[in-house]
């Protein structure tokens, strides 16, 4: 992406000084005729397009072959009847069908509903998992034995299996009377913050020489330091930090979902579908779909507030 | 300016030393016993090879080094009290300017941290883009200009709190020469324009008179002052100055001052 859409750097632009300075009007971005956005848009359709062929060109070689190669002999690695891998056109007419024989409202309504709640727990979890992050950061900045002491015991929780953790955060919550879903998002928080921790501390320390001096030449005291120099150079790579926390607090949503006993959210929707998986194997495909798509508005939202934070830098 | 007239020093070095990695096998002596003193207006240049000190020099001025022997003073106070008060502006080699910043506000920089009023602050940069004569850029981010007028910005940075010392560590070093000789005549016009003192480092012998009212040369391992020479061109400098045999006759001197007498070996 950001190779087709930035423009070339300074040096290349400027080959004569002359030109730039005889024209102080001219328009901060060019942009060609067919914009490389729409480029990508279509790209991007065209490779779902071609998943989509794959996915049903697989399944009507293994229906033809009876799942074998001919003349090998060799079996598919996937079984291609309806049980292993739905129709397309099975899942996407599956949402439109009604999500239980007791309920009226179609599948794909009802995955939307658990899905809100699920993105909510997640984006609770973002926000507070982020700020620890952020607060972790900076405290490790300015104090080398805090960073050298707790840093191994944060990649440490980091390694220890997520269904480890997840049911003792959840007896923990219930113990202290909350809603299950704080429970949830803490372990969403909890995901989120070592991304942005590791991501933001590289930020911090990421100005130059020649900043930092000159910072120094001016007599900035420390916090303006920290505000004026070492956050703006840290913004980048704080967003990187947060693309790796959205993610991972969704992750953490869902499978939070599966511990703690909230019977809402689409982690727990896809569990349900998952043990009734015979039944009609399109719902639980239907149910990842959207699962993955909501997941990537989620991603891109951020992304939407990256491009505004950091839209006057060339990087951008 | 001539030598002869008394002023107190703005800026006094004594016997002022730089060893790096002290009481270790990989000492190295930087500057050894430098003594200098530079008077209120004056345009020095410290010009010399590479690895003679004059960078640690200007960086033990400006308080972004320590010396380890010897004491500086700068408006009779000492660096680090002279760099709080900021009496003075410091531009480097490359501009180092905030990506994130438009031009103007990054000229406001120094004013901002110094606790100045939006508007005051916005009014003396815009002020200090005239002086460097990029006022239609204000509104531009660093990346959109070339690297002489990032230069220029760094220059009028440097100068928006009314420093009344200027530091410049090789600033046109990385400029092609036709940029370079176009933003020397700036830098005087900027000098007589502001009436501060500059030290400038440099290691262009030709830069060096065509800037300076005296050339500090040094020589290397240890660093220490080889010369101390006084360029009596007249101001206002043009690019005519650089084509008098008075010019070429003080490159002449300073390049011996560098190198000792002529001879017919290669240099």
């Amino acid at each position: 992406m950001t190779a087709t859409t930035t423009e070339p750097r300074p040096a290349g632009k400027h080959a004569s000084e002359q030109a730039a300075e005889t024209s102080p009007n001219r328009p901060r971005r060019q942009r060609p005729a067919i914009g490389p956005k729409l480029v990508n848009s279509l790209g991007a359709a065209v490779v779902i397009a071609l998943l989509g062929a794959l996915w049903e060109g697989y399944k009507a070689l293994g229906q033809a072959w009876d799942d074998k190669i001919p003349g090998l002999g060799w079996k598919f690695p996937v079984a291609t009847d309806d049980m292993s891998m739905p129709h397309l056109s099975a899942i996407f007419h599956a949402l439109t069908e009604p999500a239980s024989r007791a309920d009226s409202t179609t599948l794909f309504s009802y995955l939307i509903t658990e899905t809100s709640v699920t993105l909510r727990e997640a984006a609770y979890g973002l926000v507070a998992g982020s700020l620890l992050g952020l607060v972790l950061a900076t405290v490790f900045l300015y104090s080398g034995p805090l960073r050298k002491g707790l840093m191994p015991w944060l990649v440490a929780s980091q390694t220890v299996p997520l269904v480890a953790i997840a049911p003792m955060i959840v007896i923990w919550g219930g113990k202290s009377g909350a809603p299950p879903w704080v429970a949830v998002t803490g372990i969403a928080a909890y995901l989120a913050f070592f991304p942005v921790t590791i991501n933001t501390l590289r930020g911090l320390r990421s100005p130059s020489r020649v900043h930092l001096e000159f910072a120094r030449s001016i007599a900035t005291n420390r916090r303006q330091q920290l505000f004026l120099l070492r956050i703006p150079s840290a913004l980048p790579f704080v967003f990187a930090g947060l693309r790796l926390a959205a993610t991972a607090s969704v992750v953490g949503a869902i499978v939070g979902e599966l511990s703690a006993g909230t019977g809402r959210g689409i982690g727990r929707a896809i569990l349900t579908f998952a043990y009734y998986y015979s039944n009609g194997p399109e719902k639980l495909y239907a149910a990842v779909l959207v699962a993955a798509v909501a997941g990537i508005v989620f991603v891109e939202l951020l992304g939407l507030l990256e491009r505004l934070a950091l839209r006057h830098r060339h990087t951008a | 300016m001539t030598t002869t007239e008394i002023s107190a020093p703005i800026i006094a070095v004594d016997g002022v030393s730089k060893r790096f990695n002290a009481g270790t096998d990989k000492e190295v002596t930087a500057l050894e016993n430098i003594d200098l003193a530079i008077r209120p207006g004056e345009f020095i240049s410290l010009l010399g090879p590479s690895g003679c000190g004059k960078s640690t020099l200007l960086r033990c001025l400006a308080d972004l080094a320590e010396p380890t022997g010897g004491t500086v003073t700068l408006n009779g106070k000492t660096p680090r009290a002279a760099r709080q008060d900021r009496d003075y502006g410091m531009v480097f080699q490359q501009a180092g300017l905030f990506d994130w910043r438009s031009v103007r506000r990054n000229v406001e920089l120094p004013l901002q941290v110094a606790g100045v009023d939006r508007a005051t602050r916005r009014e003396k940069a815009e002020e200090m883009l005239e002086l460097v004569r990029l006022s239609e850029f204000a509104r531009h981010y660093p990346w959109q200009l070339s690297g002489g007028m990032q230069q220029r910005v760094a220059i009028a940075r440097a100068l928006s709190a009314d420093p009344s010392i200027l530091f410049m560590d090789e600033p046109l070093g990385a400029l092609d020469e036709m940029n370079r000789e176009r933003l020397q005549g700036e830098l005087l016009r900027i000098w007589s324009d502001t009436q501060t003192t500059v030290v400038f480092v440099t290691h262009s012998i030709s830069e060096a008179v065509f800037l300076s009212s005296r050339i500090v040369v040094m020589s290397a391992r240890p660093g220490r002052i080889a010369a101390s020479i006084d360029v009596d061109l007249p101001y206002p400098r043009t690019a005519k100055t650089r084509t008098l045999p008075e010019f070429f006759d003080k490159v002449t001197e300073v390049r011996q001052a560098l190198y000792g007498a002529p001879s017919d070996q290669a240099v």
